[in-house]
């Protein structure tokens, strides 16, 4: 049947014969969505969570974030909580500092923080949460909730930032989120390094050099402190003087004022009294602020240098008396420091 | 007797003409002398072609195609005025097809199935296995490349040409889920719903090949990634502008891709990505570029990476390069030798040890590595791996061909010296 009409009709053989040459043609993989599984190839570290309903993520991943988030409120995202995995074990005095000094908080050491902090179970791993309330400015309800998880060598912080109200409300949601995640350490350099002052470089602009007067004496620089010395006299009256540096104006002047103010006892001040504190000085041929301020017992000699995009501060603080007596050795440190 | 044998040879063929009548016509000499012209025609145009587009371009437009359309070069005479016309020129597949099923027509109707005539036979049938080789080495054939460094195995090739967007699941420590999206799928754009991932990709933009700037910070993004709000896109303030394909030797295309993620009817937000047409580990190279070879989305409580990237295929074994050499002709940078000390470790434990160099390529489970390209002073080697399941039809055809030629001439070489000799005999 097929061979007789394939006879009469030449052509359909001609036309079956090309198919099959088109087919040939055509005979390659057919595109199409595939899955499977490999032994795993990544090398970083995990991250990840699950977030609580009234959660939302903030786009912009800042500095040593991997994950950023906001409470969603009738009055729009409020809140901040964020992820921060540390490649190195990160000391919680260091991080208490941290979010500390914005706080308005006295440096911490580790007996005071105990005092603050507690440790929490949650599914199976423990975590150090530290609370801080705004010390810096009156009425002022701004809180930070601090959770920090350690395995082995590293460190996850999830700072916790909002008003009191909003952080104790949300403090269920918090923990299932922190219950949510899963954190494993990688083989290779994660997103973020120990909140330090970056380690002495080559860069003409890194580090600077300094000369310190022969009776202060070292303590143990901190991942926070690129230099800490201590002064004391006869009378076991005591100096703390610290090199830090941050990238950023961390706030700006007024809020570093406001918050030294803070830890010797004096009032914030507003933007128009800020002159009552500073005043102009050249370090190392670069414009700076010194910052002066006395209260009752204690009182801060301070210097505010930006170079480049980085703040850097020289403080002593500590007892009145001897703050005016080491006066000059720190200006003659401010003389000495050199950043060429 | 023998007059019985030549009427009957005729009346075989003449049953198999009647039998074929729709052959003869395309069994034509005169349409075989067209044919072969029209392939002169078209290797003339794609060599001009390849000038301007480049080797990949030509074979694209003129052999990998039914037809091309050409442009009367305007550096030729009265180009100035030809060069609008667009002249159609046949492509590849369409004269091979026709030469194909001329010969075969050919070879059923015309050709006497004789032992005198089977050198004759032999020969067409070794062409018509050439052309069928070559169109399915044509549907068949893939490159890849394989780079490796020194001291590491790898287990995956890429393809050279073609990407595919990749989502791997890496939130558990021992195995990672790769979903991957092929390039044919995100040219149709749309939206893409599979059961392997948990979210719906919208794909708001797809090219094979762009400009990539990044714009100083505070400065807004504008076109193709003013809408990108996560991702390398938005840390990197990323800016892209479309560009045609670069199909010559050297072009090096960065394929991308804008895309949104949506849970359902949210949108978790628009990323985009960009292919490295050396393969995505260069992206490393450049700090803040770097994680276009895995962009993090977290996603209920998982972790997903997300990049786009060559064509990749895994393989059940891997390669490990023991080292490398190469030499240059002295005083040049022309090189003399690349060779790479291999090991293959293949599945059950077995490894085979190799030495790779040009013309000498490692072959195992239907691919043949091929020595490519070599960086000492990054300690890497590069394998150009080809995958042909119809590697052995042309040699086989030339065999073919060869048996027919030395059938044909030893036929005729015996016949005249048979006749030579019969002649020479005393009377």
């Amino acid at each position: 049947m097929f061979s007789s009409s394939a006879t009469q009709f030449p052509c359909l053989r001609v036309c079956i014969f090309g198919l099959c040459i088109t087919l040939l043609l055509s005979c390659g993989d057919e595109a199409e969505i595939r899955s499977y599984e490999i032994p795993s190839e990544y090398t970083g570290a995990v991250v990840a969570w699950e977030l609580p309903e009234d959660w939302g993520e903030n786009p912009d991943l800042s500095g040593p974030m991997a994950g950023s988030f906001h409470v969603k409120t009738n009055a729009g995202p409020t809140g901040r909580i964020g992820v921060m995995p540390f490649r190195e074990s990160v000391s919680s005095v260091d991080v208490a500092n941290m979010f500390g000094m914005e706080l308005g908080y006295p440096t911490f050491d580790k007996v005071k923080l105990e005092e603050i902090s507690e440790v929490k179970i949650i599914d199976g791993r423990e975590f150090e949460w530290i609370r801080l309330t705004d010390r810096g400015l009156e009425k002022s309800l701004r809180t930070i909730l601090l959770a920090l998880h350690r395995n082995e060598d590293e460190t996850w912080l999830f700072p916790f930032i909002g008003d009191r109200d909003l952080i104790n409300g949300q403090e269920k949601n918090f923990e299932s989120f922190l219950a949510s995640t899963t954190l494993r350490a990688g083989e290779t350099e994660i997103r973020a390094k120990a909140p330090s002052p970056p380690p002495p470089t080559h860069n003409q602009h890194d580090t600077p050099t300094w000369e310190i007067p022969p009776h202060w004496v070292q303590t143990s620089a901190s991942s926070m402190r690129l230099a800490s010395y201590e002064v004391t006299d006869s009378n076991g009256s005591k100096l703390d003087f610290s090199v830090t540096s941050f990238p950023g104006d961390v706030g700006g002047t007024l809020a570093n004022v406001n918050r030294w103010l803070g830890q010797i006892g004096i009032a914030p001040v507003e933007e128009a009294s800020l002159d009552k504190y500073i005043s102009p000085i050249i370090v190392d041929e670069m414009n700076a602020q010194l910052v002066v301020a006395e209260g009752d017992k204690d009182a801060l000699y301070a210097v505010i240098l930006m170079v480049e995009d980085k703040s850097w501060f020289f403080k002593i603080t500590g007892n009145r008396e001897l703050a005016k007596v080491e006066k000059s050795n720190f200006l003659s440190f401010l003389d000495s420091v050199c950043f060429h | 007797m023998s007059e019985d044998i030549h009427k009957k040879k005729k009346n075989t063929l003449g049953a198999r003409r009647k039998k074929f009548a729709w052959l003869v016509p395309l069994a034509s000499i005169r349409l075989t002398l067209l044919l072969l012209s029209l392939s002169m025609i078209l290797v003339f145009v794609a060599t001009l072609e390849q000038v301007r587009i480049g080797i990949r371009g030509a074979l694209a437009e003129y052999f990998e195609s039914m037809y091309g359309i050409w442009h009367y070069p305007e550096q030729f005479w009265g180009g100035e005025y030809l060069n609008f016309l667009p002249i159609p020129i046949p492509g590849g597949y369409l004269l091979g097809g026709l030469l194909i099923l001329n010969l075969t027509a050919a070879y059923v109707t015309r050709f006497q199935w004789t032992g005198k005539k089977m050198g004759i036979q032999l020969i067409h049938l070794g062409i018509i296995m050439l052309l069928v080789g070559q169109l399915a080495t044509q549907a068949m054939q893939e490159e890849s490349r394989m780079q490796i460094n020194k001291g590491e195995s790898s287990n995956y090739i890429e393809r050279f040409h073609g990407v595919e967007l990749a989502f791997s699941d890496v939130t558990h420590p021992d195995t990672q889920k790769v979903i991957t999206i092929p390039q044919e799928i995100l040219e149709q754009g749309g939206t893409i719903r599979t059961p392997e991932l948990p979210f719906k990709l919208k794909i708001k933009r797809f090219g094979v090949n762009c400009d990539f700037t990044v714009v100083p910070e505070g400065s807004p993004r504008s076109g193709l990634t003013k809408d990108v709000n996560r991702g390398v896109g938005q840390t990197a303030n990323l800016s892209i502008t479309e560009k045609d394909e670069d199909f010559s030797s050297e072009g090096l295309n960065f394929g991308y891709l804008v895309f949104e993620i949506l849970d359902g009817t949210e949108s978790l937000g628009t990323w985009m990505t960009i292919a490295h047409p050396g393969g995505n580990h260069w992206w490393k190279e450049s700090p803040r570029l770097s994680d276009l070879a895995f962009q993090p989305v977290r996603h209920r409580g998982k972790l997903w990476g997300v990049t786009l990237r060559s064509e990749r295929e895994y393989l059940p074994y891997s390669i490990e390069l023991l080292d490398i050499e190469n030499e240059f002709y002295q005083g040049t940078e022309i090189p003399f030798n690349f060779e790479s000390d291999v090991v293959l470790n293949m599945e059950g434990n077995q490894s085979r040890r190799a030495l790779v160099y040009m013309n000498t390529p490692l072959r195992h489970a239907g691919k043949t590595f091929y020595q490519y390209q070599m960086n000492a002073a990054a300690d890497y080697t590069v394998f150009q791996v080809i995958r042909n399941p119809s590697w052995l039809v042309p040699y086989i055809a030339c065999v073919l061909v060869s048996i027919g030629l030395l059938w044909q001439f030893s036929f005729h070489l015996i016949r005249f010296l048979r006749k030579n000799s019969n002649q020479v005999q005393p009377a």
